[in-house]
């Protein structure tokens, strides 16, 4: 979806080194969160689209208002939610027991424990693509789209022309499986940009700007 | 989406608002029996204690004393990394890029967080930052001088916008002067900025 998150080209955002922004986390809620969230998918206890479309859901002004791991809690929690797993108010209830002084609850699971970090481990590539509509030296140009769900292709490339540099794979179409629709897996190019194609004439010498690209996302260049 | 507002809608909290809340939903699920507080434990130590940026360096380090290491390193990322005892989450199809005198390479998502875990473990926060998504692929040399890069104007800056499943490995050129180093003394050599491709691995001062 063309939603906030899609943020490649924004201005006003400001600088990108600030305090604290060396470490992965900032506070010590924040790992568990992302354990928590990890959890869930692994252990399957949410529904519906993952974490990270999930989370391009979020209305623009909380996601912006939003610290990054509070937007996973939130996701995590819309997940639990329409898997019926919790229940609406029943984060708020907790919230007010623990506010209220009662211990967290703890649990020892060693077999989920290590399940977990037994899948964190695993690899699942790509499978290699077959039939390839482009080839490696072609330009192709970015479909112009409005896709009102979740998309890997960012705003700030479509209508461009690049040049395709590799096939990395086959993979199905994500603005598809990621809902669970029937997706057969389609190639997926690496397709380099030249700068003044995105963005116009700057002042920074040329650059290049390379993006991973499902075929469905791209048309033959004329 | 949720229709209900209160889902839907959130308004900024306080962070100790936010770590309760936090809290709670952990609390709920180990209460529901669904979650093991040594689970959580677990993946958080993975992260912070065997998988982080030192697998990286490693892989880098290989490739700068084995060339045949790095032929096979820059062919197929995840079987190369796979030979040192890496690989997992978020790097299942791992491609490295090689810096050189007149190319480098660096890496971003702009529509999410996606990093390389397996190689570098979890992101820094500037890393998933809002600036640092907005303006990579739109300005990358004024992001890399505030993070204290200046390359050459000669230099093509290639930006990998890692917003499908392919997840990049900057290989920094390794630096003059380390011709006697051991591959661990490589190794440190190689932060974590190095292989975002945000930094250069420094080059080692005279011997005094």
């Amino acid at each position: 979806m063309d939603g906030i998150h899609d943020l490649g080209g924004m201005h006003g955002f400001g600088a990108v080194v600030t305090p604290g922004g060396e470490a992965p986390y900032h506070q010590p809620w924040e790992p568990r969160v992302f354990a928590l969230h990890v959890l869930t998918g692994l252990e399957r206890l949410g529904a519906g689209p993952g974490g990270r479309a999930t989370r391009e859901q979020m209305d623009p002004a909380s996601y912006l208002e939003a610290s990054y791991y509070e937007r996973w809690l939130w996701s995590a929690e819309q997940g639990l939610l329409r898997k019926g797993t919790i229940a609406p108010g029943e984060v708020e209830a907790m919230m007010e027991r623990l506010a209220a002084g009662e211990p967290e609850p703890r649990r020892s699971d060693p077999d989920q424990a290590a399940r977990a970090v037994a899948r964190l481990r695993e690899v699942v590539p790509l499978q290699p693509a077959e039939r390839t509509r482009f080839a490696s030296g072609q330009r192709v140009r970015v479909r112009r789209m409005r896709p009102a769900g979740h998309t890997r292709c960012p705003r700030y490339v479509r209508g461009a022309v690049g040049v395709v540099e590799h096939v990395r794979g086959a993979d199905p179409l994500p603005d598809l499986a990621t809902y669970g629709e029937d997706a057969p897996p389609e190639p997926v190019y690496a397709v380099a940009f030249r700068s003044d194609e995105l963005w116009g004439p700057g002042e920074e010498p040329t650059w290049t700007v390379m993006l991973d690209l499902w075929e469905s996302y791209l048309e033959e260049a004329v | 989406m949720s229709d209900d507002p209160d889902h839907g809608h959130h308004h900024p909290r306080p962070d100790s608002e936010v770590a309760l809340r936090a809290r709670a939903l952990e609390a709920l699920l180990v209460s529901k029996g669904l979650v093991s507080t040594d689970a959580v434990d677990a993946i958080i130590e993975l992260y912070e204690r065997d998988v982080g940026p030192k697998n990286g360096a490693r892989v880098v380090a290989r490739a700068w004393t084995d060339p045949a290491y790095r032929e096979r390193l820059l062919a197929d990322g995840t079987k190369a990394i796979a030979e040192l005892g890496f690989g997992g989450a978020e790097a299942d199809d791992l491609v490295a890029v090689a810096n050189t005198a007149t190319v480098h390479n660096v890496v971003v998502c702009t529509l999410c967080s996606c990093y390389p875990w397996a190689v570098l473990g979890l992101p820094p926060v500037w890393y998933k930052s809002l600036p640092y998504r907005a303006r990579m692929v739109a300005e990358p040399r004024a992001v890399l001088r505030e993070l204290g890069l200046e390359l050459p104007d000669e230099v093509e800056v290639r930006v990998w916008d890692s917003s499908a499943e392919v997840r990049y490995l900057v290989v920094p050129m390794r630096p003059a002067g380390t011709d006697g180093l051991s591959e661990d003394a490589l190794a440190a050599l190689v932060t974590r900025d190095c292989m975002i491709g945000t930094g250069v691995p420094p080059t080692p001062g005279p011997a005094t």
